[in-house]
């Protein structure tokens, strides 16, 4: 079990938060959006072993959305901007 | 003290090329090693393993084998799978303890039965030996199930499946890596891949911490790690490498025969030879390449056993332990290959069934190498299937879903 760093709650269980998949940037404008642009923007997952920008929502808590970075080969979230 | 142990397979010197490179030393890269050599006449393979034969998913699992699954293209090939186990153990003249006691799996609502009809039926129509019984039959079936209505989950039938059991996962990775050996294949154990070589989308060397092997045919069958390797040809896949861990009690006296599962508890259990009761949990949440275990999971655990079956409380776990799996959003494998890129074959993302399949997917891969063709019982686990927004529908027994929609 890790933790995560809420923007608001601060730094808390894993378990009160819902992944949210990597980060695959915004999803392209509806005007180009074709099969494969999209199938790309859900899909492509780089699955590093390192890391990695996620998204995360504290479901159990605020309720909001926001990115860390993660390092999957340890759990341990880099640059939470808290002291430490 | 006592003998020296001798390794059960050859040591072999890497060489500089060879016709085909598995990459994975788990019960897929090693029984697909077996069937190259032994059925399909390739005999200058390579199986490279970073760390040692069975030492990931392979021999983390909770070894339970079963053949109700809910797809077609699942169905008919577990259903091999699971007649193949006393096959090996005569082939590979090795006991694989293969205790074929039947198969229980917990409905604990009204909508979950609706979804084990579909799944009954479904296993049925494939000739797979299995049937709904209510929760009295459970009972009969494990006298220690807590039949109560207090529960958080009470039990209200399930589904037996007599050919289900249980095996030894090491013995198993044994027998087939000494299997593959005796059959010519090389096995390379502490051999890291650090790229993959790919010139004109076709498939010409492995890198390793070893040297280069040339090689024409590269097989990943690399479990939770599986992804990267895919990326290293730039084939990026939606999966999730995702930990699942495992525990095991002191040794009690016997009163589970049969493996028990329950989708609602989140539990599947065995008691062993020795008494032990090995229970596996769910997957963890996030993406992570790590073993770590935790003691929230130790606690779920806890409850939810005693819950179910009162006999074990005070009973104390030994020892808890993690493994990676790699899982795909339809819960179902992919599998490919030699398509975009020649001589490049994908078996992964198996995720909780990647024992049971081991052999029979290997035997299968085999073909697959030696033909360049996908055979039938694998066409269904392409990666194309998400560029054409058509999953598998292997999701566990999704309980809003029955006969009435």
């Amino acid at each position: 079990m890790f933790t995560i760093t809420c923007p608001i709650c601060g730094k808390r269980s894993q378990k009160e938060f819902r992944y949210g998949n990597e980060d695959l940037g915004p999803m392209p404008p509806r005007e180009r959006l074709t099969p494969e642009l999209y199938l790309e923007y859900i899909y492509s997952n780089g699955n590093r072993a390192g890391v990695q920008k996620e998204w995360w929502c504290h479901k159990q808590g605020c309720g909001s959305w926001f990115t860390v970075e993660r390092d999957t080969l340890t759990n341990l979230q880099v640059n939470t901007g808290e002291k430490k | 003290m006592g003998a020296k142990l001798k390794c059960m397979w050859q040591d072999n010197s890497l060489q500089s090329s060879y016709d085909a490179v598995i990459i994975g030393g788990g019960i897929h890269g090693c029984a697909t090693a077996y069937y190259l050599a032994k059925e399909q006449g390739m005999k200058n393979i390579a199986l490279i393993e970073r760390t040692c034969v069975g030492y990931g998913g392979s021999g983390r699992n909770t070894a339970i084998v079963r053949a109700n699954q809910r797809t077609q293209a699942n169905l008919r090939l577990h259903k091999e799978g699971l007649e193949l186990w006393p096959v090996l153990t005569k082939e590979l003249d090795f006991n694989l303890m293969f205790n074929q006691s039947g198969h229980l799996s917990l409905a604990h609502s009204e909508s979950t039965i609706g979804a084990f009809r579909i799944n009954v039926s479904s296993a049925q129509l494939s000739g797979v030996d299995c049937r709904f019984i209510d929760a009295r039959e459970c009972k009969e079936l494990v006298p220690a199930i807590n039949l109560s209505r207090d529960i958080t989950h009470p039990v209200y039938g399930g589904i037996y499946s007599p050919p289900g059991g249980v095996l030894r996962h090491d013995a198993v990775m044994w027998a087939l890596a000494r299997g593959a050996a005796q059959h010519g294949a090389h096995i390379h154990e502490g051999v890291e891949v650090t790229g993959i070589d790919v010139s004109n989308n076709k498939i010409t060397g492995v890198r390793t911490t070893r040297g280069k092997i040339k090689t024409p045919n590269v097989i990943v069958a690399a479990g939770g790690y599986s992804v990267q390797l895919a990326d290293m040809v730039g084939i990026k896949l939606p999966v999730h490498p995702l930990t699942i861990q495992a525990m095991v009690t002191q040794p009690l006296k016997p009163f589970l025969d049969l493996a028990l599962s329950s989708g609602a508890y989140d539990i599947y259990i065995t008691q062993t030879l020795k008494g032990e009761i090995a229970s596996g949990a769910h997957m963890d949440e996030a993406p992570n390449f790590t073993s770590a275990v935790t003691s929230l999971c130790l606690k779920h655990q806890a409850e939810m056993l005693t819950e179910l079956l009162p006999c074990m409380k005070g009973a104390r776990f030994m020892r808890i332990w993690a493994g990676l799996a790699d899982m795909a959003p339809d819960m179902a494998p992919i599998v490919f290959g030699n398509d975009e890129i020649q001589g490049f074959y994908f078996n992964g993302a198996w995720g909780y069934y990647g024992f049971k399949s081991g052999p029979i997917v290997g035997k299968y891969m085999a073909q697959f190498v030696a033909t360049g063709e996908t055979p039938g019982h694998l066409e269904q686990f392409t990666n194309k299937r998400f560029a054409q927004f058509r999953y598998t529908g292997e999701k566990a027994i999704p309980a809003e879903i029955g006969p009435w929609n």
